[in-house]
């Protein structure tokens, strides 16, 4: 539970208000000016019809029963929740994997974790367009390795089953980031530890999880959480990915096939800037915030059971 | 311990944000007019999202108009953008610091009049120039009779047949060429199949025509069947018109089987994927022998394969005896809502839109232009793109200029994608079209 | 009272072989050898991008026709990359990036740590709640934040300047604030109570004790910011109208128009986009792994 603050303060507590203020005051200030403004003025004009420009036509909840029957916003919320739900347990995974590649005491590794973490300095502009290289069904080095290992040749953007798998594999091009994390994590657990988890017998894959992992864990958290947010506001990749028309033409999508890439950011976006429904558009992003804080609550509070801020 | 207080540390965070600032703010502009300008002129701004070749062509008649207005001084920017994805004029125009001209995408004239980004025309006296353009894009310029842009340029879709490919499979290619008429469907249809190629593991390498891709769109084929998609008395659009209904069940549904949709769906992956560089375009490689695509890859051939052995001619029609159409977008020239120098840009406008700019841009950039008597100046063509301007353009149909025009173009979208795949019939996926879009326009209603 | 040493080389001497192990062969297999392998098959998988982004950077217009595509250039064109520096005002844009990736790193390098230690290591009524409303900023999805923010940056008379990209960064990111906390909450609080005791302010143990130990997690911060920074597209797309203050990230969009994709060189500009980072990664990066150089006591 979150203890809401005592009204009546002490001496005490507001000596300690004065020790905090210079720490957390410049959050304060950027909390109202950048975040709690907009939100309320976003809020207020889930409940109208606003195009943005003129006058807002005030309307109940409309917007929100509109939702309801909306096939769109149920689609895109499905696709969504899948994506974070096979995005954030494989980025997890690959990510503590990177990080612990990238701890091993090799005279070169400065290389190997700069190789790693180089997809993520690229804009991701060029490498969606690269991307699109890769995974294409005839040519693509992905299809040419599986289909080599005597695997199918898979359809990666065009069969809607796949299309998701895609931007997770895309989103592990980016997995440098987080796992740069972790190493930081595991070059922090003290190597007593190891040592003297070693005298006493314990074999490299006992010492990951009685040691490495309970210490990870609260990176672990922050990953999680990182990765639910980053996942349920996925955007860029299903924007550049799915624009049709320029170059020489693609295929028909609106969303990737069977708007199976239609994420919910992407929904929202384009009801506010190219059906220009501000209105709506503002009740699709209260209904995400709600959603990502019910998640994120649940795992805020899942934590305390599993996370570990020192070795016992 | 070396002691930092507080103080120090307000102070250093002052220091670095004015300096950061400074050098945020540094290389401001503008100011008195530029260069190239008469001096007693109003800068006015210029937005545009088109790129080089395009833009180029457009600095071109900036600079000319510059060098003899005695009124205005533009100042062309080239803003990130693309056909309906207006993010930045949106925002731009709500934070007071939007431009005075803006070139939008003359099908989104009506959603962005309604949506109120737009400054009537009216007081300019636009309204005069109505017949000095061509119907169909004077009519997207227009929101509730009210002129709301000057049309610029336009362009139109046609078949394109590879000669050596059909050659090659056996095809005798003299019902092609335009001067024997349109072809019909199942003309093309016959030719197509003998190119059909598949190699050792069964996937198509060469298919002979894909009618959804490049332009192939639910309007293409829903005008050329004869379809309707908007009735303006009721204020409705209509999707389930049955002859759209039957363009997409032939053209989408029964094709794709035909070939297998989801083999058709791989040669589509593999060889038409999203943001594909248009060196390996399809009918250039080769991996087609017909395309539905408009005007602008006769700058693609001229510079990746001048040698390409290729011809154009009108879309296929349903059946002998129909009339041939095709559709015609283009771009236009607004006023956003809140611009500063309003006067000094329509200024701007009626020169860039006029017959002194347009025949400029249109030559320079091989479009098509929007003004009347610049459709039959035949100097302005060369090779297949008098074909565009002479046959294809006067039969030329354009999407209902209708305040969510966006939103039913990505529905149209989303059911010809279904019809396709086989998920679901033309009937079915067109009337979700209809209820939803319609759910959304009746706000507007009436539309005058 | 035991000390704690955290203090690891970034290269650590290779065992001796023979020394710990008892087969000295298998020995230098396990240490040296095993890790080499998975470590260039993981590189591998992750170059892929680059090369191909390398060699398309370096391929000529009628060799991009070829399908399948070639996977070396038949004739490399290093000229590429002066063309795409003509394109686009690379040199500008270049300097704007720089402006805006330094602006933003300074700002979260400062803010965010600061911020974090409020929560991480003072006590005071209410912080639980405060770091709750600070953890659910971070679920607020960015376009519900562009119209009001708009506003905001309006009234101040921001908009076509840098201003709304970097200051914001000077008042943390709840991102970076959960990270800095989560590291901050791991080292042990007698540290800060000896300091205290020692009659030290909070921000002079902030300065002094915590800040030398946060390191690897303040350069992570940095690293991060200064990534997104370089990269940021939405931001830079609604802010700035000025081409001559526009980013790199949205220069890149100049090589590909309603029709056509300059796709060579886009990609020899990206990889000239690419490149500074990368150095300047290899370079930073020794700071907050090496940097790690702790001596810390712990009761």
């Amino acid at each position: 539970m979150i203890a809401v603050p005592r009204l009546r303060l002490d001496k005490k507590d507001r000596q300690s208000l004065l020790v905090a203020l210079p720490f957390v005051g410049p959050w304060v200030i950027g909390f109202l000016a950048f975040t709690a403004y907009p939100i309320y003025y976003s809020f207020t004009i889930s409940f109208t019809r606003y195009s943005g420009f003129g006058d807002a036509t005030n309307i109940g909840f409309t917007n929100y029963e509109h939702m309801y029957h909306d096939v769109l916003f149920w689609k895109s919320m499905y696709n969504t929740l899948y994506y974070v739900a096979l995005a954030v347990p494989v980025g997890l995974v690959i990510a503590i994997a990177l990080g612990l590649a990238m701890n091993q005491k090799v005279r070169e590794v400065a290389i190997y974790r700069a190789a790693i973490y180089a997809p993520s300095i690229l804009p991701i502009y060029a490498l969606t367009f690269i991307f699109i290289v890769l995974l294409n069904p005839r040519f693509g080095v992905l299809n040419y390795a599986i289909v080599t290992l005597g695997g199918p040749s898979i359809n990666w953007l065009g069969d809607p089953a796949w299309t998701k798998v895609s931007v997770v594999i895309l989103a592990q091009l980016g997995a440098g980031g987080p796992a740069l994390i972790f190493l930081a994590a595991i070059r922090g657990i003290p190597s007593e530890l190891y040592e003297s988890a070693a005298l006493d017998g314990a074999g490299a894959i006992r010492r990951f999880y009685h040691i490495t992992l309970p210490l990870l864990t609260p990176v672990i958290l922050y990953d999680l959480i990182l990765g639910l947010i980053l996942g349920l506001q996925i955007f860029t990749p299903a924007y550049v990915l799915t624009q049709g028309g320029a170059g020489a033409g693609a295929g028909q999508y609106v969303a990737g096939p069977d708007n199976s890439l239609m994420f919910y950011v992407l929904y929202l976006y384009k009801t506010a800037f190219q059906f220009t429904d501000m209105g709506y558009a503002s009740a699709l992003a209260t209904v995400l915030f709600l959603v990502s804080v019910v998640l994120a609550l649940a795992i805020m509070r899942t934590s305390r059971s599993w996370v570990h801020y020192e070795v016992t | 311990m070396r002691s930092f207080s507080g103080r120090g540390w307000t102070a250093s965070l002052i220091c670095l944000s004015v300096v950061v600032a400074a050098c945020a703010q540094g290389g401001g502009s503008s100011g008195p007019p530029l260069a190239g300008c008469k001096s007693g002129t109003t800068l006015a701004t210029f937005w545009t999202s088109h790129t080089p070749p395009d833009s180029d062509s457009l600095k071109h008649v900036v600079d000319t108009y510059n060098g003899q207005s005695s009124v205005g001084c533009v100042k062309m920017v080239q803003v990130p953008g693309s056909e309906t994805d207006v993010t930045k004029l949106m925002t731009a125009v709500r934070g007071g610091s939007g431009p005075d001209v803006y070139m939008l995408d003359r099908f989104t004239v009506a959603e962005r009049a309604a949506a109120g980004v737009l400054t009537d025309l009216t007081k300019y006296g636009a309204g005069n120039l109505s017949s000095k353009y061509v119907d169909f894009a004077w009519k997207e310029a227009t929101f509730q009779g009210k002129p709301y842009a000057l049309p610029l340029d336009t362009d139109v879709r046609a078949l394109w047949y590879r000669k050596d490919l059909l050659k090659a499979a056996g095809v005798d290619i003299t019902p092609l060429d335009p001067a024997n008429g349109p072809v019909t469907i199942d003309t093309v249809r016959t030719m197509a199949n003998k190119v059909n190629h598949q190699d050792a593991s069964g996937a198509y390498d060469v298919i002979g025509f894909v009618p959804w891709v490049d332009q192939g769109w639910h309007y293409t084929w829903g005008f050329d069947f004869g379809g309707s998609f908007f009735d303006s008395g009721s204020c409705k659009v209509t999707p389930t018109d049955p002859k759209i209904v039957q363009a997409f069940t032939t053209m989408f549904g029964d094709w794709a089987k035909a070939l297998g949709p989801e083999k058709a769906q791989t040669w589509v992956s593999s060889f038409l994927p999203p943001n594909n560089p248009p060196q390996q375009w399809p009918f250039l490689t080769g991996k087609t022998a017909f395309i539905i695509t408009g005007d602008w890859p006769l700058n693609w051939v001229k510079q990746y394969k001048p040698d390409l052995q290729y011809g154009v001619t009108y879309i296929p029609i349903p059946k002998t005896g129909d009339t041939p159409s095709t559709w015609a977008g283009g771009w236009s020239l607004v006023i956003p809502t809140g611009a500063k120098h309003a006067d000094a840009g329509y200024d701007f406008m009626k020169y860039l839109a006029g017959p002194d700019g347009m025949k400029t841009y249109v030559t320079e950039t091989q479009h098509l232009p929007t003004w009347k008597s610049l459709g039959s100046d035949a100097s302005l063509y060369q090779g297949d793109h008098t074909f565009f301007a002479t046959k294809l353009l006067p039969v030329a149909k354009s999407r209902p200029p209708i305040p969510v025009g966006a939103f039913y173009w990505d529905q149209l979208s989303t059911a010809q994608d279904a019809v396709v795949r086989g998920s679901a019939t033309a009937d079915k996926a067109l009337a979700d079209v209809a209820t939803n879009t319609n759910a959304k326009l009746q706000q507007f209603c009436p539309l005058k | 009272m035991t000390v704690r040493s955290v203090d690891r080389p970034l290269v650590e001497q290779l065992p001796q072989a023979g020394r710990r192990n008892r087969r000295p062969l298998a020995g230098l297999l396990q240490s040296a050898v095993t890790p080499r392998v998975i470590l260039i098959g993981m590189c591998f998988l992750y170059l892929v991008p680059f090369y191909w982004m390398a060699t398309t950077a370096l391929k000529d217009n009628p060799e991009l026709n070829i399908y399948p595509p070639t996977l070396w250039p038949l004739a490399p064109n290093p000229g590429n990359f002066i063309s795409a520096i003509r394109y686009i005002p690379f040199p500008q844009f270049f300097i704007n990036s720089v402006i805006l990736t330094a602006g933003t790193a300074i700002g979260a390098g400062i803010s965010n740590p600061l911020i974090a230690y409020g929560f991480a290591r003072i006590k005071w009524p209410g912080r639980d709640f405060v770091f709750a409303i600070v953890m659910a900023t971070i679920f607020v999805p960015f376009p519900v934040l562009i119209l009001g923010l708009f506003d905001v940056f309006t009234k101040l008379g921001w908009i076509d300047t840098f201003l709304p990209l970097i200051i914001p960064a000077f008042f943390g990111n709840p991102f970076y604030i959960f990270l800095m906390r989560q590291f901050l909450l791991q080292l042990p609080v007698e540290i800060s109570d000896s300091a205290r005791i020692d009659g030290a302010r909070e921000l002079q143990i902030f300065w002094h004790i915590i800040l030398p130990l946060a390191k690897p997690a303040v350069a992570v911060v940095i690293i991060f910011a200064a990534v997104a920074a370089w990269n940021e597209f939405l931001l830079p797309l609604i802010y700035l109208q000025d081409e001559s203050r526009y980013p790199l990230a949205i220069g890149l969009q100049f090589f590909r128009s309603q029709h056509n994709v300059q796709y060579n060189l886009l990609m020899a500009a990206s990889t000239l986009v690419v490149l500074p980072v990368l150095a300047l990664f290899l370079g930073f990066q020794k700071f907050f792994i090496e940097g790690v150089s702790v001596g810390a006591v712990k009761g």
